[in-house]
């Protein structure tokens, strides 16, 4: 029993989780690493095609089935949470690295589980563990974001459920299957549920509301987690369904111009999460073995010069306590290991050659040329241009190279964030210059050589003359202080009057019924304190209770007696 | 930026042209030499322009647009 619950990789973390309250506290930062290290030696030591079944209620449950795509996926995630965890050694707050372990550890058990009951228990669990992370941000903004993050959440959430019922209704198995394209209810409320995860437009704006807002070290996980669960469901249930390689699309462009309008540093890569699970939404859209095998290759090397980007800016905001470009410029010199370590996950991002960014980017556009989605490949090139300018070029800029809009006095780094960084920075220089190490994992075989003249040339070209153009319109961006409006705007304009009609004016109902009931019993009590003056009304004698004759006891006591007896006997 | 980097700039660039026509792949509009790096460079400008223009006149609101 307790090989098989070892065997669920994503229970060791959050076993890890629960534990920590027991660990002393100086330890726990360190010591957490143990549960990652652990789940990732389980995930390489499991055989392919092993499973973990289990029985409950009458339904057959597969808590745990590996196969190629669910353990390239759970191995970049428990990747993902090594790094991550060194770069939060220093954090000294029980909530935050316990909820930590259970997010990683509920993502990866949403990653191997075999049927949809284990998986939308452990999506239930990564809904709230991330909300954790951003409220113990414990700031007032944090506090409404963390909300409105949870409630969306909890909505995606019930949309997969429904189409879990109903997809379990339908078949009668609730196994972890490819569904063919075909809109059936139950499919479509699934895909919408695992859509609200993936941030597709229009169903993303939880994501730049919620991750600027959550803690240093928290964003990078968030980073890394939600949105590529999501992406493996697609890859997994929905690969080929043509309708993702258009929302892909869209989404693709949709970030990138946000992340060049916004002026956050954390809601430009926010916004930019969104364009690069973009090109993952397209590349399950199209369904080709070489399409997935990209989608899976990107998904890994997002997770590691996203989560890098995370952490610099983390870094950012731990040395200065603002993410504001407006406060922001001239840092270069006082923090030059930090944006060297981020330009490292820029120039990933963007796609240079001896990056790892390049190794899978040239993949999925290559891809989408095979497929004969022209129109499409040339929508994800225009993505890659936005992509190098908002955060290869404007970001750094306007926060190293720019002049200095604010003195600052910087606070000194932990070291082990630097070390996290440098961790996620060699990992993407490594894999940018051997492609096969990553290649050897993906889920289908590749023969696939990304070195080629043509696609080197052409990204180099792109990104050379990306730049060129950046550097003759530099003066154009200027830091200032703004919300950027996105469809949030829905729920977030309207909220005081649902907080007047639902809130305000429902407790004022009941605050109302509440002194109705009082005062109707008080004058009850009133009344029935002296009810010889109901019973005498003629005579304008002073009714004292104990003026009456014994006689009056006497009929009354009797007829109480008979009302008694009545109803124990007569009505029965 | 100084003079030698721009040299290296545009050498690098120069030599990233030449040699896209030793390579294969592409077809149609790409044939035309500097393809992409027009493309960059064009849609760069666009991308900027668009980009301000969305956000002065639809997206950019004050700090306290949603404070009620």
């Amino acid at each position: 029993m307790i090989i098989d619950f070892l065997a669920i990789p994503g229970l060791i973390l959050i076993a890890g989780g629960l534990i920590l309250p027991a660990l002393p506290e100086r330890l726990r930062g360190w010591l957490s690493l143990i549960f990652p290290a652990g789940a990732l030696a389980v995930i390489f030591a499991l055989p392919e095609g092993y499973t973990v079944h289990a029985v409950l209620a009458g339904m057959d449950l597969q808590p745990m089935a590996m196969n190629k795509l669910s353990r390239f996926f759970g191995i970049s995630f428990a990747i993902a949470a090594v790094i991550g965890l060194v770069y939060a050694i220093h954090v000294r707050d029980l909530i935050k690295q316990s909820a930590t372990l259970v997010y990683a550890g509920s993502t990866i058990g949403v990653t191997f589980a075999g049927d949809f009951f284990s998986l939308f228990a452990f999506w239930e669990i990564m809904a709230v563990s991330s909300t954790v992370l951003v409220w113990t941000n414990r700031t007032s903004q944090a506090d409404k974001a963390g909300m409105r993050y949870l409630i969306y959440h909890i909505f995606g959430g019930g949309l997969l459920f429904a189409g879990i019922l109903l997809h379990y209704a339908e078949t009668g198995s609730l196994l972890v299957v490819s569904f063919s394209q075909v809109y059936t209810p139950a499919s479509v409320l699934i895909l919408l549920g695992v859509a609200v995860n993936a941030a597709v437009v229009p169903l993303h704006a939880w994501l730049p509301d919620a991750y600027p807002n959550a803690t240093v070290t928290g964003a990078v996980f968030m980073s890394a987690f939600t949105t590529k669960a999501a992406v493996y469901l697609l890859l997994r249930v929905f690969p080929g369904w043509e309708i993702l390689v258009w929302f892909g699309c869209a989404m693709a462009v949709y970030g990138v111009l946000y992340a060049i309008i916004c002026k956050d540093i954390r809601e430009i890569l926010s916004y930019h999460i969104i364009s690069q699970v973009g090109f993952m939404v397209v590349g399950a859209g199209i369904g080709t073995e070489l399409a997935i095998n990209g989608a899976a290759a990107h998904a890994f090397n997002n997770i590691l010069y996203k989560g890098l980007m995370f952490m610099a800016t983390g870094a950012v905001l731990y040395k200065t306590g603002t993410t504001k470009v407006a406060y922001l410029g001239g840092l270069a010199a006082r923090m030059p290991l930090v944006m060297v370590l981020y330009m490292v996950g820029g120039l990933s991002i963007s796609g240079f050659p001896l990056f790892n960014g390049f190794i899978s980017k040239s993949i999925l556009v290559g891809a989408t040329g095979y497929a004969h989605y022209h129109v499409a490949a040339y929508i994800l090139l225009l993505a890659s241009v936005g992509t190098f300018l908002s955060v290869g070029l404007k970001l750094p800029f306007m926060t190293w190279f720019d002049k200095e809009h604010s003195l600052m006095v910087l606070k000194k780094l932990p070291v082990n964030m630097y070390a996290g960084m440098a961790l996620a920075a060699f990992l993407c220089v490594f894999y940018g210059v051997v492609p096969p190490a990553l290649y050897a994992y993906l889920p289908y075989p590749v023969d696939y050589n990304p070195f080629t003249v043509y696609d080197i040339t052409k990204t180099m070209q792109i990104n050379l003359m990306t730049f060129a153009a950046f550097w003759v319109f530099c003066h154009k961006f200027h830091g200032e202080l703004i919300i950027a409006l996105d469809l949030d705007w829905f729920y977030r304009k309207p909220s005081w009057f649902f907080r007047k009609v639902f809130v305000t004016y429902v407790s004022l109902a009941f605050g109302m019924v509440e002194k109705l009931a009082y005062s109707a019993v008080g004058g009850l009590r009133r009344a029935s304190r002296n009810p010889m003056k109901w019973l005498n009304p003629i005579t304008g004698y002073r009714h004292k209770a104990w003026s009456y004759s014994p006689s009056y006891g006497v009929v009354l006591g009797l007829i109480l007696v008979l009302y008694v007896i009545m109803e124990l006997f007569v009505i029965s | 930026m100084n003079k030698t980097r721009w040299i290296l700039f545009w050498a690098l660039l120069l030599a990233m042209v030449v040699l896209e026509l030793v390579g294969s792949g592409g077809g149609g509009w790409t044939l035309i030499p500097a393809f992409y790096s027009l493309f960059g460079f064009v849609l760069c400008v666009g991308l900027i322009y668009l980009a301000k223009f969305i956000g002065k006149n639809f997206i950019d609101r004050d700090l306290n647009y949603y404070d009620n």
